[in-house]
Parts: structure tokens; C-alpha cells; sequence
């Protein structure tokens, strides 16, 4: 059996500092197999695969390929031994040909020195027609639709004596047709002892194409499985593995608040992004939005807060519409939005804790001048009351650590009084002692009579924390999942679209 | 408690070094002057170093607020001189120079008309650079070094290239001391700076800038209105570049198509010099004024000290170039 691997990993290991991307994972690839990974985010997937290319250096371990040895590879040395991988994003040179892009690395020269185009162009021709792909070389990439870029950046891959071919999320963003003609490329490659190892979060596509699925969780691998011999709701299952003890033990389901206390969010839509999304939160109550990268939940979010223009959508909070035509509206409404990304646009990181504190507070008021005293001794008490650990607060926030960054995002809220916070991704970058700090003081927030919307991709996370959880699926709210019903297989199912039926 | 009063110090070292290198510059300077031509430290000399800053000075409180915020205007020199040339026509015109032979309430209209139609003026242009560079999303450098290109045109078609003097008629700002000691255009220039300062530091306004230049993005969904913080730098730089061009055409007493290039780059040299970061987001009042003072002196000592005055903007742009590698240099390391 060794003989036909063409690519095995033998106990790879990887640690960051405070995390195990990788823990001892052993990997085998057949010759002409496609074999697919999948895990939820964080399960060690882009780790390896990273590992595989040379991008990463493992800790510990070792790469065979075709039956040679390696402890670690660098990128260059990975390409020449034949491992290609064709990124999710285009990695593509707009503005050249598809042939110059195909022999970008190594354009053909002629005996001036110059670039031999026609050498290019013919050998682009002749690989294009081998690969079944009916692109002309000569046309630019930026005329090109979004297939056929992929299927050009799949053909550069091809290009290079590949043997092993990496895909990342190759049908994100294609749709049916394209699905499968991608498909049938990837099909011929294999027949010509092409092997792959094929990422994506859409089960039903692997079950399609795929020969064998490997399932990753915590950096472990938990099996390799023939896809004749399991079902998609097996690999559910071990991607959640054995339910891990509750991150947090939050009492639920306690709001007191009367019937008419609460946020209606009604019929938010954008064309392409989100559709028609529509549901109501309870003051006290913590909402957990779930769903795949791209799902379009920060979208939502940013609808809700007046970010992007909306096609439709009404926010009533107590009776009242409290719609949001600009985020300067919605702090005066309300509203608070703790963004996904905190050093792109949560804090201004250069600046001062107290100043971060007082931003939106000062942005909403109407003053001339500012009351420095009273911005001080309000601006301590907050730093007080979220425990945010600074040594003054004239320490500029750079200097601080993720938690407590994520503090002073949550304290400029609070401080502006935000009645109504839309929590988007707010453990990332956060250690494990400082995540617990947050989830409690959610738990607190909520306590107070506080609407919390909370986006999450960790959902164990919202499994713990949330009273009742929407998942979203391309840009739609499939379900809404409250009580005993939100379990971390729920949330995955109804995200990645597997309907119950085995 | 230990680590904490630790912190605080290490910090305040290092919010006070940057003005106290410069402190002890301005003093090096000093020395050395002094030591190669003793008349540098007559009272008469340091008024004369102080009067001779006053317009740089002016002009770099508005462009200081302006970087403040992340934004530069490389317009301001060009600014000033079609300001300048506007500004002496309209003298002309209204006193029918150079025989100045019209009635009493054109005499008594012509000043306070130039004044009110240059800081017009300056508004206009500010808001022309301010609504250009906020709707084209381009970079705020090139955006204004065509406009640079424009106000200079400008200039000369009004002006047609020619001079326009004001034979004596406006020098009260320029020219003018109070007690006859001390020159009117010191107390604008100082007046300046502590506005600068108190905006800065007490409006609200001074701190939405630093929050713009440290992070739009941020400041935005903080609810900031960026476009308008933006928009009102530029027209604070046109009003400041108003006020320039009048000291200057005062203390002139004439006007080219060509009189206040030169400060474009005096003014950008002396807010980067002193220490506001091209970046945004920092510097302060005092960071501007160090700076203008680094500028002022480093001409007036070449000046006294009989160096060729071409060595001048040798001299000031390494200068630049110095500063800006430094504080690049400081920035990465954090």
C-alpha cells in the first residue's frame, strides 16, 4: 500500500504560542486520489495544508513525498517537488494575459534575452486544450468571469509539473454550473495520477467528488473515512467530537423582561449579501448569530448599524424605530457595534485608553469643548468596572493585550450607553482566561436589561453563551434554534445545509 | 502599584523626548551662532527671529491640524500668493493706486474689503482641496500638488505676471510695532499657536482629528463624521493661509504671482520637523511651534553666521529628510 502514497505526513506538530494548531497528525494521500478535508474553523486544516507548501515549518514530524523524507519544506523546494496549491482568493496578474500569468515563474526567453511570447502563448494553448479548458491565451485576466480565473490559477497549478494539488475553497462563490465544470477538470486531472487534497466546508460537494474525507478537530485528526462507507451526518458528528465541558455555564433563558421589551429587527436586506432577514430579541436576552464565513452575518450586522446602505429593513426597539441612517444615528439610537476586526476599525490604536473610551460618547454629543475632568474619572470607572488591566490610562491601546483591547471596544459602548450591542466576533485573538471574562460580562450586560446580538464562528462558544441562536446560509436566516435544540450539531447542520434525511 | 507608577514614568519619558531633542537643537544652534557671531543674542535679533517666523508660523498651525488628521496640503504656498496678488488688486482698484486720489469712504472701505475678501477667498480654496480629496478618495498629496499647479496658474493670469505694489498703504501688520518695539506680527503668530493648542487640546473637534488620523475606519463606526472633520481642516488651512498672505503682502508691500511659494515647503518642514507624524494622528501645539522656531532660526543663524544663503534649502531639506527617517525609523520599532 505504501508505494501508492504519494504524499504522507507523519506525526506533524505545530504550536503557537497558547494554541496546538497541529498535534501529531498523520496524513495519507493515494496517487490519483481526491481526498478532502474538513473541520471546523480552528480544527488545523490551513495549518497543514500550509505545513504541506512549505509555508509553515512544523515543530515536529516529518513530510514523505514519494517515499523521500522531509522534515520541513520551504515553499520554493515544495513547488519543485510537484505540491501546487490554488489559494480561495485570486492570486492572479490582472492586468497580463492568461499565458504571461500561466509562465509567470519562468517566462520563455528567446536568444535576445527577451520574452519568447510565442513560445508562451503556444504552450499555454497546448496545456489549456490537455486540461479541457477553452480559455484564449491571449486575452487579459481582468475580462476573464470568476471560473475561468479559477480555472486558469488551477491550470498555472497544472502547469508546474504538479503531482500533489492543493484546493482551498475552489466552488466559494461559483455557482452550479461553473460547480461542475471545475469538477470535471479536477475529474481528468486525477485520471492522469493527479492527487488532491480538496478544503471545503460544503459536505454535499465532497460526498460528489471526493474519494476519502478526513476529519480534523482541536488540531487532531479524528479519521479518515472511504466517502462510500459514511454518511454526512457521521462526519458531523466527529467533526464536533465528544462534547467538550461547556466553556461557560451562563443560566438562560432568565430574561424578566415584559413582551413588548425588545428589539425587532425587520426584513433586513442587501442585494447579494443578505435577504430578507427578519427576527426579535428580548432586553436580557443574548442572541447568538451562527453560520459559514460568508454567510453574511457581519453584513447583517452592518445593516443593523447603519453601515451600508440597505435595500430593505426597519429596527424597532421597545415600540419605538430606532433605524439607523448612519453609525453617528445609531450611537444616538442606541445601538453599539463591536466590529469583527478591532485594530482595522474598532480602536484607534495610537491613541490613548481614555480617548478610545470616550470616542463614540464625545462623536454623539453636540459640545464645543470637551470636559477633560469629568472625561478622566468617567473614563476610569469604566476601565474599573470592565477590569481593564493598563497601567493608566494614558497608555496608548497598541500596548495592551487582545482582551483587553476588546475591553475598551465594549467600554466606548457602554460609555456612549449603547442599549442594544451587536458583538461581532468577540473572542478572536482572545486567550482563553480573558474569553470567560467576556462571556461574563456579557452575562452581566444582559443582566442589566441590555440586547445582545452576538456573531460568532466558534460555536461551542454560542452553544454556551446564547439563549437562542439564528444560523444564517447564504445571506438568509434558515432557522432560529432556542433551548435544548442549540447544540453545536444543530448549528452545523443547519449552517453547512444538511437536512436531516439519512 | 509598583509596575504601575513604572509604566506612567516610561511613558512620560517618551512623550518628552521628542520636543526636548529639539529644545536642546534650538540651543545647540544658539551656541554655535553665538559663539561664530556674537551680535545672534542682541535682544534686536531674537524680535527680528521671531518676526521673521511669523508667517511660517501661521501657515503651520493650519497645516499642523491638517496632518493631525492624516491628511497634507501641499497647495498652501501657491495659496498664498494668489491670495496675495487678489488682495493688492483689490487695494489698487478700490484706492485707484498709485495716485490714490479717491474719496474719503473708498480710502476707509479698502482695507477692511481686502481683509474680508482674502479670508473669503482662503475659505474657498480650502473647501475646493477639502471636497476634492474627500470625493476623489485619492491620495490628499497628489490631489493637492495639482492644485499647486492650479492656484499658481491662477495666479498669474489674475496678475497677468505683473507686480502690484500698495505704496505705503498696508503696513500696519506687517510693518507695524506696538510701542514701537515689538512687530504687530509676532502676536498673530503666537495667537496662532495657542489656538492651535487649545484646539488640540479642549475641543472636541482637535480630538475627532487625532482620532481621524490614527484610524478612520475606527472613528467612523465610532460615529465620527469623518468627511466634515476632513472638509473643515482644509478651510482652517485656507483661513490660516489667508491670514499668511495678509501679514506677508503687508510686510512686502507688494505683490507677484510668485510672493508666498517658498512657504509650502518652510510650513511642511517645520510640522514634520517638529515632530507631527505624516501618518497622523499625532502631534501637538508645541511639536508646530518647536518646529517653526527650528526652521526660523536655522535661516537667520546661516544668515548671520554670513553662510552663502543658497546652503538655506539645502540645509532644510535634509532636514526633512532626516526627521522623516527617524520618526519612520521610531514608528517601525513599535
Amino acid at each position: 500500500m505504501a508505494e501508492a502514497n504519494i504524499l504522507e505526513a507523519v506525526q506533524v506538530s505545530k504550536s503557537y504560542p497558547g494554541v496546538r494548531a497541529l498535534d501529531q497528525v498523520d496524513f495519507d494521500l493515494r496517487l490519483g486520489e481526491i481526498q478532502a478535508l474538513v473541520g471546523q474553523n480552528g480544527a488545523g486544516k490551513s495549518t497543514f495544508i500550509e505545513i504541506v507548501a512549505g509555508s509553515l515549518r512544523p515543530d515536529s514530524g516529518q513530510i514523505v513525498l514519494e517515499g523521500k523524507s522531509y522534515s520541513a519544506l520551504d515553499p520554493s523546494q515544495s513547488i519543485e517537488l510537484g505540491i501546487q496549491t490554488v489559494h480561495q482568493e485570486n492570486q492572479l496578474v490582472d492586468e497580463l494575459s492568461v499565458a504571461e500569468n500561466i509562465y509567470l515563474y519562468d517566462l520563455p526567453k528567446n536568444r535576445g534575452g527577451f520574452v519568447d511570447y510565442t513560445r508562451c502563448r503556444r504552450a499555454t494553448a497546448a496545456l489549456l486544450q490537455e486540461l479541457g479548458i477553452a480559455v484564449p491565451v491571449t486575452r487579459k485576466i481582468s475580462s476573464l468571469t470568476f471560473i475561468e480565473k479559477k480555472l486558469i490559477s488551477i491550470a498555472k497549478a497544472c502547469s508546474r509539473k504538479a503531482k500533489v494539488l492543493i484546493l482551498d475553497e475552489p466552488t466559494a462563490s461559483l455557482d452550479e454550473g461553473g460547480k461542475n465544470i471545475l469538477f470535471d477538470i479536477i475529474r481528468q486531472g486525477t485520471r492522469r495520477g493527479l492527487s488532491v487534497i480538496y478544503i471545503s466546508h460544503n459536505l454535499g460537494e465532497i460526498f460528489e467528488i471526493a474519494d476519502r474525507v478526513t476529519v480534523f478537530k482541536d488540531g487532531r485528526k479524528v479519521a479518515t473515512h472511504a466517502v462510500a462507507e459514511i454518511n454526512m451526518g457521521a462526519v458531523i458528528q466527529e467533526m464536533i467530537g465528544r462534547s467538550s465541558a461547556s466553556l461557560y455555564n451562563r443560566q438562560k433563558g432568565v430574561t424578566s423582561a415584559a413582551d413588548g421589551e425588545k428589539l425587532e429587527v425587520i426584513d433586513y436586506s442587501r442585494t447579494g449579501a443578505v435577504e430578507h432577514v427578519s427576527f426579535d430579541v428580548h432586553k436580557g436576552e443574548i442572541f447568538g448569530i451562527a453560520g459559514l464565513v460568508g454567510a453574511g452575518r457581519t453584513e447583517l450586522a452592518r445593516l443593523i448599524f447603519g453601515l451600508d446602505p440597505r435595500d430593505s429593513g426597519r429596527l424597532v426597539y421597545c415600540g419605538r424605530d430606532i433605524t439607523p441612517f448612519s453609525p453617528f444615528d445609531a450611537i444616538r439610537k442606541g445601538l453599539g457595534y463591536l466590529t469583527e476586526d478591532r485594530k482595522d476599525s474598532g480602536l484607534v490604536l495610537g491613541r490613548p485608553v481614555f480617548e478610545n473610551l470616550s470616542l463614540a460618547r464625545f462623536a454623539a454629543g453636540a459640545s464645543l469643548l470637551m470636559n477633560l475632568g469629568r472625561e478622566r474619572s468617567e473614563t476610569g470607572g469604566i476601565s474599573k468596572q470592565l477590569d481593564i488591566k493598563t497601567p493608566s490610562l494614558a497608555q496608548r491601546v497598541i500596548n495592551l493585550s487582545g482582551g483587553n483591547q476588546q475591553k475598551v471596544v465594549l467600554g466606548k459602548w457602554l460609555y456612549a450607553g449603547s442599549e442594544v450591542l451587536i458583538f461581532d466576533e468577540p473572542t478572536v485573538g482572545v486567550d482563553v482566561g480573558a474569553k470567560t471574562e467576556i462571556y461574563r460580562m456579557m452575562d452581566e450586560l444582559a443582566r442589566q436589561g441590555k440586547v445582545i446580538l452576538m456573531i460568532s464562528s466558534d460555536n461551542p462558544e454560542l452553544v454556551s453563551v446564547c439563549d437562542r441562536v439564528g444560523v444564517m446560509r447564504d445571506g438568509r436566516l434558515v432557522t432560529i434554534l432556542a433551548g435544548a435544540q442549540i447544540t453545536e450539531e444543530n448549528i452545523l447542520r443547519r449552517a453547512m445545509g444538511v437536512i436531516d434525511k439519512e | 502599584m509598583e509596575t504601575k507608577t513604572l509604566a506612567v514614568e516610561g511613558k512620560r519619558r517618551a512623550t518628552l523626548s521628542q520636543p526636548l531633542i529639539l529644545v536642546l537643537l534650538i540651543l545647540a544652534i544658539c551656541v554655535v551662532t553665538t559663539i561664530v557671531n556674537p551680535r545672534f543674542l542682541r535682544i534686536q535679533n531674537i524680535i527680528n527671529i521671531f518676526l521673521q517666523v511669523s508667517i511660517l508660523g501661521v501657515v503651520a498651525s493650519g497645516i499642523g491640524m491638517l496632518l493631525v488628521a492624516g491628511q497634507i496640503d501641499i497647495s498652501v504656498g501657491t495659496q498664498i500668493s494668489l491670495m496675495g496678488v487678489i488682495l493688492s488688486m483689490i487695494m489698487q482698484k478700490v484706492l485707484a493706486l498709485p495716485d490714490g486720489v479717491v474719496s474719503a469712504w473708498r480710502q476707509a472701505l479698502a482695507i477692511p474689503l481686502a481683509i474680508v475678501s482674502t479670508f473669503a477667498v482662503g475659505a474657498v480654496l480650502g473647501l475646493i482641496n477639502g471636497i476634492t480629496v474627500i470625493k476623489s478618495r485619492a491620495s490628499s498629496f497628489i490631489i493637492t500638488l495639482g492644485f499647486m499647479s492650479v492656484y499658481h496658474g491662477a495666479a498669474l493670469l489674475v496678475s497677468k505676471g505683473a507686480s502690484y505694489m500698495l505704496f505705503g498703504r498696508f503696513e500696519l501688520l506687517g510693518r507695524g510695532r506696538i510701542l514701537g518695539v515689538i512687530p504687530v506680527a509676532i502676536p498673530f503668530f503666537l495667537g496662532m499657536m495657542v489656538i492651535a493648542f487649545i484646539v488640540l487640546k479642549y475641543f472636541r473637534y482637535g480630538r475627532f482629528l487625532y482620532a481621524i488620523g490614527g484610524n478612520k475606519k475606527a472613528s467612523y463606526v465610532s460615529g465620527i463624521n469623518t468627511n466634515r472633520i476632513t472638509l473643515t481642516g482644509y478651510i482652517v488651512v485656507g483661513l490660516c493661509n489667508a491670514l499668511a498672505a495678509l501679514i506677508l503682502i503687508s510686510r512686502v508691500g507688494s505683490a507677484l504671482a510668485t510672493t508666498g511659494d517658498s512657504y509650502a515647503l518652510d510650513a511642511l518642514a517645520s510640522v514634520i520637523v517638529g515632530g507631527v507624524s505624516i501618518a497622523g494622528g499625532k502631534g501637538t501645539a508645541l511639536n508646530v511651534f518647536l518646529g517653526v522656531m527650528l526652521i526660523g532660526l536655522i535661516s537667520n543663524s546661516l544668515i548671520i553666521m554670513n553662510v552663502n544663503p543658497y546652503v538655506r534649502d539645502v540645509v532644510i531639506g535634509l532636514i526633512i529628510i532626516t526627521a522623516v527617517t527617524i520618526s519612520q525609523m521610531t514608528g517601525e520599532r513599535e
